[in-house]
């Protein structure tokens, strides 16, 4: 069941992820440990579920190749920063996720923080084709129930006119 | 059946543009027997090149003008110095706008031709009558209702015009923020009515119903329902074998000869090559930004300011897509996220009333037409935070218990407000740049804050659970799909560019019909209006040709 197959774990796991078209898998971690807590993992699936990774990985690998190295560069900044917050953590996955969270508060507005946050919000709600919304799980969160064709009653209200008039 | 000439041999007309009013000068014109060439810049995608997909489409702009390709320059004032910032979109497609528009089809009020008359000068502004009448547009009005297919009721806004015609087609079934939008305004003593709109509730002239799929709104339609200028017309002008649509053809200059009648237009072809099609007469559909571009780029000794800018008209008056959105949440599903955006409406804000102490007012329609990531990415109440566990309960709470009010207001003509030519800036092709001039005038921004209260007593009395006014709501704007005003509509040659049957003034055979005309641009939603504008040219330029005019 792919519910299972939590991508932090599998990035954690391998030390070169051949899957990824342009990110490498240490990148791709760092990457992901910050898009898990724009659209965390709780009650119901996130980014990690959605396998919003892919869907960066994708868009950097091809439309959005001029963001890699804001990409770079973030994540550079993002690091040092982690480093002067955090003295002796490793990596931001290996943060605790009130310690991410504070990471993040204070580098949110920065155009890294933001672009990762525009990218996690894509790959959470965007076409499966894209490489995430994995089995539609962001539009599921939503309630949207994905279909070319609906019927009327649409919703609550305009059901309750139709039974109201009936 | 579609038919091919040859660029040295003069056809009767060239349509420059596909869009909503290109389609409908193709099909009227080739269906009158001329022959007719239509050079659309973007390319020619069918029912099955339409997709449901958010990135491609609206958030990375896979069917509108490229910023990076056709970049545009913009400066509020003429004294400030240009700099590149989108300020015009437009659908570069066969079919034009009329393909990704929302489809609301209101036709203009017959105050809205003489609002100078009744409400006299504004200061800073140029409002004008229009050269024609309510009642001169009327018969076409009901031909593009009827010809395109539009869903309605007619007799339902008590503040239209006499109509000739009911609609053709029932109206649209009404959405959960129609029900709501419509108890509350009753509830106020408002009137609301049933959306008309381009989008087909029954099978029609061949064409498939609307099945609810939700992608109406910057979407081409998969179903050809939605009674873009592609579904609707253009298949009858390329069946009459005398109409032959080139996409990909990015014009660049219409070419007058010594007796000063315009003889055909230059364009690239998809392979960048220049090519002169020939014309007895040419018809300019390009939209309000592109059609005065082309027009100052269209030099020659006898217009050395630009083709038919002998006043220098030509560019000015821009009017802009003005507009407010409120959005609430309510404690029930709404699930807008179905069927087409706009399905209730009301004008009773619609006509200007001088006790508010100004110019203007709008039309009201009841949408949610955020598509989810867009709703993620920026629709949330501004005061929430923006990421994290907390953001993503209230985005899974709200996104389909959402409905909103959108204000399509005002926006005065100003004669700075503007399309030029940039000095520098270049596009893709080395052709110069477009150069937006715009600044709302006050009045449209009073216009805003007004409707504001009234989009928020509704949603009040609606029930909604929490309120808020979109980011820019009371700004007036920077940015706009409607483009209006530029080639201005008027009996005197000294204040306009054509005249009351959308000829130019200057030049004969030269015709421009799209937004550029519009003397006053309504309540926003002027394609019923350019499209009406576009059927009674055509029945002028048959006659005009029939005298041997053309």
């Amino acid at each position: 069941m792919l519910a299972a197959a939590c991508w932090a774990e599998v990035l954690r796991a391998q030390s070169q992820s051949p899957q990824f078209a342009w990110l490498d898998a240490p990148t791709a971690a760092e990457i992901n440990a910050i898009a898990c807590r724009i659209i965390p993992d709780d009650e119901t699936p996130g980014a990690d579920r959605a396998g919003v990774i892919w869907f960066i990985d994708r868009a950097l690998a091809g439309y959005d190749q001029d963001k890699r190295e804001l990409y770079q560069r973030g994540l550079r900044d993002l690091q040092a920063k982690r480093a002067a917050m955090f003295p002796g953590s490793a990596s931001i996955a290996a943060l605790s996720k009130d310690q991410q969270d504070q990471l993040l508060h204070a580098t949110e507005k920065t155009d890294f923080f933001q672009m990762v946050r525009y990218h996690s919000i894509l790959g959470f709600l965007c076409q499966p084709m894209y490489g995430g919304n994995r089995d539609q799980v962001g539009w599921k969160f939503l309630g949207l129930e994905y279909s070319m064709r609906y019927e009327p009653p649409f919703g609550y209200y305009d059901a309750q006119a139709r039974a109201g008039t009936k | 059946m579609s038919a091919t000439f040859r660029p040295s041999d003069p056809v009767d007309f060239v349509v420059v543009g596909a869009g909503a009013a290109g389609g409908v000068m193709a099909k009227e014109l080739s269906t009158a027997g001329f022959r007719v060439v239509v050079l659309e810049q973007g390319p020619w995608r069918h029912e099955k090149d339409f997709t449901h997909d958010e990135v491609g489409v609206t958030l990375r702009g896979g069917m509108v003008n490229d910023q990076k390709k056709q970049p545009n320059t913009f400066r509020s004032t003429p004294n400030e110095k240009a700099v590149i910032r989108p300020a015009v979109g437009y659908c570069r497609t066969v079919g034009g706008g009329s393909v990704h528009f929302t489809a609301n089809f209101w036709r203009f009020h017959p105050e809205d031709f003489h609002e100078r008359s009744t409400l006299g000068p504004v200061p800073g502004a140029d409002l004008a009558d229009w050269p024609i009448t309510y009642d001169d547009l009327e018969p076409y009005y009901t031909k593009a209702e009827w010809d395109l297919g539009v869903s309605g009721l007619a007799g339902s806004n008590p503040f239209d015009g006499p109509r000739s015609k009911p609609y053709p087609l029932p109206p649209m079934p009404v959405k959960s923020s129609g029900v709501l939008f419509e108890t509350a305004a009753k509830k106020l003593g408002l009137h609301p009515f049933p959306a008309p709109v381009a989008v087909l509730s029954q099978p029609y002239k061949g064409r498939a119903a609307c099945t609810h799929c939700g992608f109406c709104e910057a979407f081409g339609c998969e179903m050809g329902a939605k009674s873009s200028s592609l579904a609707a017309v253009i298949p009858a002008a390329v069946k009459t074998g005398k109409c032959e649509i080139r996409p990909d053809s990015y014009v660049r200059k219409i070419e007058v000869g010594k007796d000063g009648r315009v003889t055909g237009a230059i364009y690239f072809d998809s392979s960048g090559k220049e090519i002169f099609q020939r014309a007895k007469a040419v018809v300019v559909c390009a939209n309000g930004a592109e059609t005065p571009r082309l027009l100052l780029m269209s030099k020659s000794n006898l217009f050395p300011h630009g083709l038919a800018n002998s006043h220098g008209n030509v560019g000015t008056r821009l009017m802009f897509d003005n507009g407010g959105y409120a959005l609430a949440y309510f404690d029930h599903p709404l699930n807008e996220y179905k069927s087409i955006v706009v399905t209730r409406v009301l004008h009773d804000f619609y006509r200007s009333d001088p006790q508010r102490g100004f110019y203007g007012g709008a039309g009201l329609d009841a949408r949610f037409d955020f598509l989810p990531a867009a709703f993620a990415l920026d629709g949330m109440d501004p005061d929430s935070p923006q990421w994290g566990s907390e953001w993503k309960r209230t985005l899974g709470q709200y996104y389909t218990h959402m409905m909103g009010i959108m204000a399509h207001t005002s926006c005065l003509a100003v004669e700075q407000n503007s399309i030029s030519l940039d000095d520098e800036v270049k596009d893709a092709w080395g052709l110069p740049a477009m150069r937006v001039t715009f600044k709302n005038h006050s009045d449209d921004i009073k216009a805003l804050h007004f409707m504001a209260d009234r989009q928020h007593e509704i949603l009040a009395a609606a029930g909604a659970k929490k309120i808020w006014l979109t980011p820019g709501s009371l700004d007036g704007v920077t940015y706009s799909v409607h483009l209006m005003g530029t080639c201005r509509m008027g009996n005197d040659p000294a204040t306009s560019v054509v005249d009351r049957n959308n000829r130019a003034h200057d030049v004969p055979n030269l015709y421009l019909v799209d937004g550029s005309s519009l003397v006053t641009c309504g309540r926003q939603q002027p394609t019923e209006t350019i499209q009406a504008l576009a059927y009674r040219t055509a029945d002028h330029i048959q006659r005009a040709a029939r005298r041997g005019e053309l």
